[in-house]
């Protein structure tokens, strides 16, 4: 059964609200979104959407040493299993509980279907003046053949407060599971906050996901999305600056191989003046896999003294690889520095040349140049144990047998 | 140590090397010299295993073995070294990673362990000395923002550190000072040992003041045309390469 029918059913056999019922409704009158859609004009959910999914999860606890082959070993994870939140730390000056929302304050149809319907979730909120130093991991994990899962998740960073995580989506079913991720995120005054994602799925698993960032004056965010593979990944990242002198940052890898997709949507909303933005994304593409790019930055009309950059660097590894990519500024104010960069290239036939001519062979040169590549977002990876798995999984993806470490 | 017997190539149908006969044997230094257009990088980078070229005819031997048979990577291995006249900028490699990671590589391909951390800094500090190179220039990026010196001291650096049988140093005086040329002529000179062998190619006779050739060979229109001892680097000098190219 199509997913719309089987979502169209499991909502009658629910005890929906009223504001529920409201935003299901709302969802089913535009349905998924097609290639039609603006915003989806390269990315097509034909494929995803006629899956026949499993709505009814297992919610079984899962084996710990398979978490320790996901987790990066930090002493703080929150952990879920197919919607269920099944451990979470004690961290002082910190909140964490389950939760749920139908508070929806957008349209869009992945948005209004997790308010609609979602069971679980993090609400995690960092009390004022509070330094996190410890990064937490939170963990994602579906066990259920063909899992459709979705999540509802909150964090409150409380003023003159740190705090980083690292998140990442595993299915252990090794199906064709769909995860629909909504979370929201509110900066205030003067709070730093960084969250990194690990995007290493399997390869018919299959994620929406979407960040929002409400920032307050003074506040630093900084997101991070590190995919290394999946069947089809789609991210939202936007960012909505509140306050003046606020820092958004983002940077992204997409390193995909196969059949694999990834879309990166970024938005950042100056909506207040003196305010930054910096956002790096770097895409390698081999054999068949796709990429899209879409990075939209709007200026506000009163929001004058902005510094916004953006660049987009990819390398198409193989002459099936393809990629899409749009920058979008939209400025209406008139004293701003707003700079965007795109570029789609091969790899330098003189620099493998040169390193093949000191005995790296072909393809560690190949692998030497793209990590050389991807090196400005990996070296930029604040926690130590992140970064080395990311260079990790990068040389594991291409193949070779090298140590990069120095 | 090296043979080369009629060696013709050409780049998209452009005939360049019209039969080279060279011969280079363990302990010597040759310098080819040459006008521009002689075929003098040609034939540097068809040693080395650029494969923009078509060879047509000949045979290069090393040690034994038909060089063009081989892998750019295997050909390092072997122990051949190509110092560029353009060093190629990697953003994004460190110098000690580039060459930790061709250490590595060509210890692997010998079936040898990588050197220990330890063993490959001390190696490195060594060699570092030995071409004045100060020490920041390790974690910098490959050649990127390099200064033409710096390039080709680095070039060296690695020779230095990959410790091959054959030298081929192509135009790497030019883009060097007086001091960083001795600087570098004198790595070379204390590289050299009676088990291997340099060729320097070269359009001036000033680096050959400070790395003396056995043997120099006027490289012309794709052939040698004549060879000498280092007396002729010095008769080039004075009366320039017309009065070669006249007789032809």
């Amino acid at each position: 059964m199509e997913l719309i029918e089987k979502l169209k059913l499991y909502a009658q056999n629910k005890d929906l609200s009223e504001n529920q019922k409201n935003l299901f409704n709302s969802f089913m009158k535009q349905g998924f979104p097609t290639t039609k859609n603006e915003e989806w004009k390269y990315t097509s959910l034909k494929k995803i959407i006629a899956f026949d999914y499993c709505l009814n999860l297992k919610n079984s606890e899962i084996d710990s040493s398979l978490i320790k082959n996901y987790s990066l070993g930090l002493k703080n994870k929150i952990i879920f299993s197919d919607e269920k939140l099944i451990s979470f730390p004690n961290v002082t000056g910190l909140k964490i509980n389950g939760f749920s929302s139908s508070d929806c304050n957008s349209d869009e149809a992945f948005a209004l279907l997790n308010s609609a319907l979602s069971n679980s979730g993090f609400n995690i909120s960092v009390e004022k003046n509070t330094v996190i130093s410890d990064p937490i991991e939170i963990l994602f994990f579906n066990n259920t053949k063909n899992g459709f899962c979705q999540y509802r998740n909150k964090i409150f960073v409380g003023e003159s407060s740190k705090v980083k995580f690292i998140e990442r989506i595993q299915d252990l079913s090794n199906s064709s599971n769909l995860v629909n991720n909504y979370t929201e995120i509110f900066c205030e005054k003067n709070s730093s906050f960084e969250y990194n994602k690990i995007q290493n799925n399997t390869e018919h698993s299959k994620l929406i996901d979407c960040l929002n960032v409400f920032q307050k004056q003074d506040s630093t965010s900084e997101i991070n999305t590190l995919i290394f593979g999946g069947g089809f990944i789609r991210n939202n990242l936007n960012f909505e600056q509140n306050g003046s002198n606020c820092e958004s940052n983002m940077n992204g890898i997409s390193l995909l191989n196969r059949e694999q997709f990834a879309d990166n949507h970024t938005f950042v909303d100056h909506k207040k003046p003196h305010c930054r933005s910096n956002e790096m994304y770097k895409g390698i593409y081999l054999d068949n896999a796709k990429g899209v790019f879409n990075g939209k930055i709007m200026v506000r009309k009163d929001s004058q003294k902005i510094d916004a950059f953006q660049s987009n660097n990819n390398l198409l590894l193989s002459k099936y690889a393809t990629i899409d990519s749009k920058p979008q500024l939209e400025i209406y104010a008139d004293d701003v520095k707003c700079s965007h960069g795109c570029t789609i290239g091969q790899l330098d036939e003189d620099a493998l040349f040169y390193m093949r001519s000191r005995g790296i062979k072909e393809k560690e040169a190949k692998a030497v140049l793209t990590y050389a590549f991807a090196s400005e977002v990996i070296e930029s990876i604040s926690i130590p144990e992140l970064r080395i798995l990311a260079q990790n999984l990068l040389i594991k993806k291409l193949d070779v047998d090298l140590d990069l470490s120095l | 140590m090296l043979d080369i017997k009629n060696l013709k190539a050409s780049i998209d149908g452009t005939q360049i090397l019209k039969g080279v006969n060279l011969s280079v044997k363990a302990g010597e230094v040759h310098a080819i010299m040459g006008p521009n257009g002689s075929g003098k990088s040609t034939l540097s980078a068809i040693i080395a295993g650029k494969e923009d070229y078509e060879v047509d005819e000949g045979s290069i031997n090393f040690q034994g073995e038909d060089l063009l048979d081989l892998a750019p990577e295997e050909r390092a291995h072997k122990g051949v070294f190509l110092s560029f006249q353009y060093p190629i900028e990697i953003p994004g490699i460190s110098v000690s990673n580039f060459i930790k990671t061709s250490l590595a590589e060509k210890r692997k391909a010998l079936g040898l362990d990588p050197l220990s951390p330890k063993d490959l800094l001390e190696n490195m500090r060594q060699k570092m000395e030995l071409l004045n190179i100060k020490k920041g220039y390790l974690s910098r990026n490959m050649n990127e923002g390099f200064s033409g010196g710096e390039k080709k001291r680095n070039e060296i650096f690695q020779m230095a550190m990959l410790e091959p049988t054959l030298s081929i140093l192509d135009e790497t005086d030019s883009g060097l000072d007086i001091d960083a040329l001795k600087t570098v002529a004198n790595g070379v000179n204390k590289l050299k040992t009676n088990n291997n062998a340099t060729v320097v190619i070269t359009h001036y006779q000033r680096l050959l003041d400070h790395i003396v050739p056995d043997f120099v060979h006027v490289l012309y229109d794709g052939k040698i045309v004549k060879s000498g001892n280092k007396e002729l680097a010095f008769e080039l000098e004075e009366k320039g390469y017309d009065w070669i190219t006249k007789q032809f």
